[in-house]
């Protein structure tokens, strides 16, 4: 009796270990924290820095690297996670003290700045000989190519699109936008979603971070303006100025922006959309996961930038990169885990998992992208994508966010016109063109 | 004759330095540890930030980097940043500490009365001082926020208001919304070093007085407020330099903006160095203020020297 008994609970329990085994191997790979790691015995740490730790990306990079590390035997990434606010300046810091990490994720127009620096590794020979090589968009190679030479992998790639309200637009009895809208369209759906008595606007303008001077700057491009022509700058065009003072006059004229849109960031950009302050805002496809949360899937939906006078729109493209240091100790397992995040399936959960679009063509495909609706106008802004002007002198960046959004957000506020603001950015950026 | 054995006084050698030269030495010699502290943390740092401040050293461009004298410090003084940032410093400042003082002070002399649940009260007064400076600015932005704020929905509800203000994105305003975040949190500091003074006088005295026929404000003015200027003196100064070099609240709710209407000397300083990378310019702006907290600590050493008089 005895006997049986405890073959049958050793039974049980040879079932309960085959179930458990099977139950694992059967999980998704990126959802696998219960299986215990392989042990890379003697195998060489990557240093990588990661930037943006907030819950989501922190749980989705864990796994990515711990797949990578069960992946292979030779290499063992450790990720250093540092908040997006110092990630640049820590870099920086590393850099000039000698000591940065192996690989590090940066946007396209940090690594313009740390290639300045003599940092940067050129990674040419490995990327062209790479599988993906010629999977991956040429416009994303532009993004991380300096000098003839490719100094990164782009990771992900962002490009501007307007996030707008449909739940709003049948409550209001409003036509639905088309893909092709134009200013006009725009500017009177922006006033048709203002109700300040309801504390409702149209139009979430951003005033605070870089990207407070490439939105509008979005709109001089439709306006027929260029940054640079021909090698000189003609930021402070005619149809520059014209579409700068158009785009003010949507806080000042027109009053279809929020009255904190001289200081509103990302942050809250996003939050006063997700809250039902504001009914369109401008901004990558990087936001649309949240607003799936905050919102829901079937309030809202996207579009490309509107078309200008001049008949014509461009949407600023963006990559967010792997990049690799000279100083790097372990450039094999360096350019390694970056080829893997490129892989099909980690490049797709990664992008998928932060509405973000992939660089490589082949993934950019799938349904999960081209059907989604909520990234409906970022897929189709990518024949309107350009590499974004600002990127041409690794000065530039800096000098945006410490003189140019302090000049936007004087035209905002009306303190000084258009015309002023463009001036005396010009005069600023004139002085980095080397 | 029997000769007796003498023994010669030998005479008592002469030390090779002399007592009081030794003891001098050796409390020397117990400060080399600090000294060397001192040298390698604040000297050696502040000789190369002097240094760097007379070198074109922008990070990005190694290829440009040379020695060009007071090149950063002419460009500073044409700069007009740089001056609406030192104006914003010394109304950051002094409009801080000012009223941090002041309310500091009243809370102080309120909470030295007896009453029912004063230590509660003690101690729920030192909570703005005990929040870290990053999350008082994130709590507070957000209490300023024109659309959602908490600030604005009850100004509205009570009808002292029409149409919501944007506390932090109006230049006129914004000032006055990071100070006044900045006397909130500040206040305790005084109450707690003011109280302790206050403690410190004795009852005596007052007593005395009210034989007198003193009034209360003749009590405060005559008694109160000579026995606690050292403590005044010492807090405020220090008050002083910490809000001059105190970046956290302003970079995390304004950011120095909008428009630069809150970019106060320290935060223009990070600008220059982690934005535009121009380590050799943001090490002239750090010299700068180096040279006016040490003016300043000119004054504050002057004024301590009064206080060890009275002491």
């Amino acid at each position: 009796m005895n006997d049986r008994r405890s073959r049958s609970r050793r039974k049980f329990l040879h079932t309960l270990a085959g179930a458990g085994v099977i139950a694992a191997t059967d999980l998704p790979w990126w959802e696998a924290p219960f299986i215990t790691p392989r042990k890379a015995w003697g195998a060489e740490p990557v240093r990588f820095q990661w930037s943006v730790p907030e819950p989501t990306r922190i749980t989705l990079m864990n796994s990515l690297v711990e797949r990578f590390n069960q992946s292979q035997k030779d290499f063992v990434v450790q990720i250093e996670y540092v908040p997006q606010a110092q990630a640049r300046q820590k870099l920086i810091s590393a850099i000039t003290g000698g000591s940065p990490p192996d690989l590090c994720q940066a946007w396209d127009n940090w690594v313009g700045q740390f290639n300045g620096m003599g940092a940067v590794e050129d990674i040419t020979a490995r990327a062209k000989s790479w599988q993906h090589y010629s999977d991956v968009a040429p416009t994303a190679w532009q993004t991380v190519t300096l000098n003839n030479q490719i100094i990164s992998l782009p990771l992900a790639l962002t490009l501007d699109g307007v996030y707008y309200r449909t739940d709003r637009l049948k409550e209001l009895g409003l036509k639905e936008p088309t893909p092709d809208w134009t200013w006009d369209e725009f500017l009177a759906l922006a006033k048709a979603f203002t109700k300040i008595d309801k504390n409702q606007y149209g139009y979430g303008m951003r005033g605070g971070g870089t990207w407070a001077l490439l939105y509008p700057s979005e709109f001089a491009y439709a306006n027929g303006a260029v940054v640079l022509e021909n090698g000189k700058l003609t930021v402070n065009s005619k149809e520059a100025v014209d579409a700068f003072a158009w785009y003010f006059d949507l806080a000042l004229k027109h009053k279809v922006t929020p009255p904190s849109a001289a200081t509103d960031g990302f942050v809250e950009i996003v939050e006063a959309f997700g809250r039902g302050v504001t009914s369109m805002y401008q901004h990558n496809s990087g936001s649309s996961g949240q607003q799936k949360k905050n919102v829901g899937a079937d309030k809202f939906a996207t579009l490309p930038v509107p078309i200008g006078p001049a008949k014509k729109r461009a949407s600023f493209w963006f990559s967010e990169t792997l990049t690799m240091f000279k100083g790097a100790k372990n450039k094999e397992g360096a350019w390694q885990f970056m080829s893997f995040m490129l892989e099909d399936e980690p490049s797709l959960k990664y992008c998928t998992t932060l509405g973000l679009l992939p660089a490589r063509k082949s993934i950019l495909d799938k349904p999960e992208f081209s059907k989604d609706p909520a990234l409906a106008g970022f897929v189709n802004s990518f024949p309107i994508g350009i590499v974004s002007p600002y990127l041409a002198f690794p000065g530039w960046g800096g000098k945006i966010d410490s003189d140019g959004v302090p000049l936007i957000q004087q035209a905002m506020l009306g303190k000084i016109s258009a015309k002023e603001c463009l001036d005396r950015f010009a005069e600023i950026l004139k002085k980095e063109m080397t | 004759m029997a000769t007796v054995p003498v023994t010669l006084a030998r005479p008592r050698t002469r030390p090779l330095i002399s007592w009081r030269v030794h003891k001098l030495l050796v409390g020397y010699a117990y400060l080399i540890p600090a000294a060397l502290c001192m040298l390698a943390t604040v000297v050696v740092p502040i000789g190369l930030a002097i240094k760097m401040s007379l070198y074109n050293n922008v990070l990005y461009k190694p290829q440009d980097y040379h020695f060009i004298g007071l090149g950063n410090y002419l460009r500073l003084v044409q700069d007009p940043v740089f001056w609406l940032t030192l104006w914003n410093s010394v109304v950051w400042v002094f409009g801080s500490v000012l009223l941090q003082f002041i309310a500091g002070f009243a809370a102080a002399l309120l909470l030295q009365q007896t009453f029912r649940g004063r230590a509660l009260v003690r101690t729920l007064t030192l909570l703005p001082w005990i929040i870290p400076g990053v999350v008082v600015g994130l709590i507070w932005e957000w209490l300023y926020q024109p659309n959602y704020g908490v600030i604005n929905d009850l100004l509205m509800r009570a009808g002292l208001m029409q149409e919501r203000v944007a506390w932090l994105s109006s230049p006129d305003l914004a000032m006055t919304a990071v100070v006044f975040t900045n006397v909130w949190r500040g206040i305790p500091f005084f109450t707690i070093m003011l109280l302790a003074g206050l403690q410190a006088v004795p009852d005596e005295l007052y007593e005395a007085a009210q034989v007198d026929g003193a009034s209360v404000l003749g009590r405060f003015w005559h008694i109160t407020l000579p026995l606690l200027r050292p403590i005044i003196v010492v807090a405020t100064a220090t008050r002083i330099i910490w809000t001059f070099n105190y970046a956290d609240l302003i970079f995390v709710m304004t950011g120095g903006g909008p428009a630069n209407a809150t970019q106060i000397t320290s935060t223009y300083t990070l600008v220059q160095a982690y934005s535009t990378l121009d380590f050799g310019y943001a090490s002239a702006l750090s010299v700068v203020l180096l040279l006016v907290m040490l003016a300043f600590t000119a004054g504050y050493l002057r004024i301590t020297k009064g206080v060890e008089e009275i002491d």
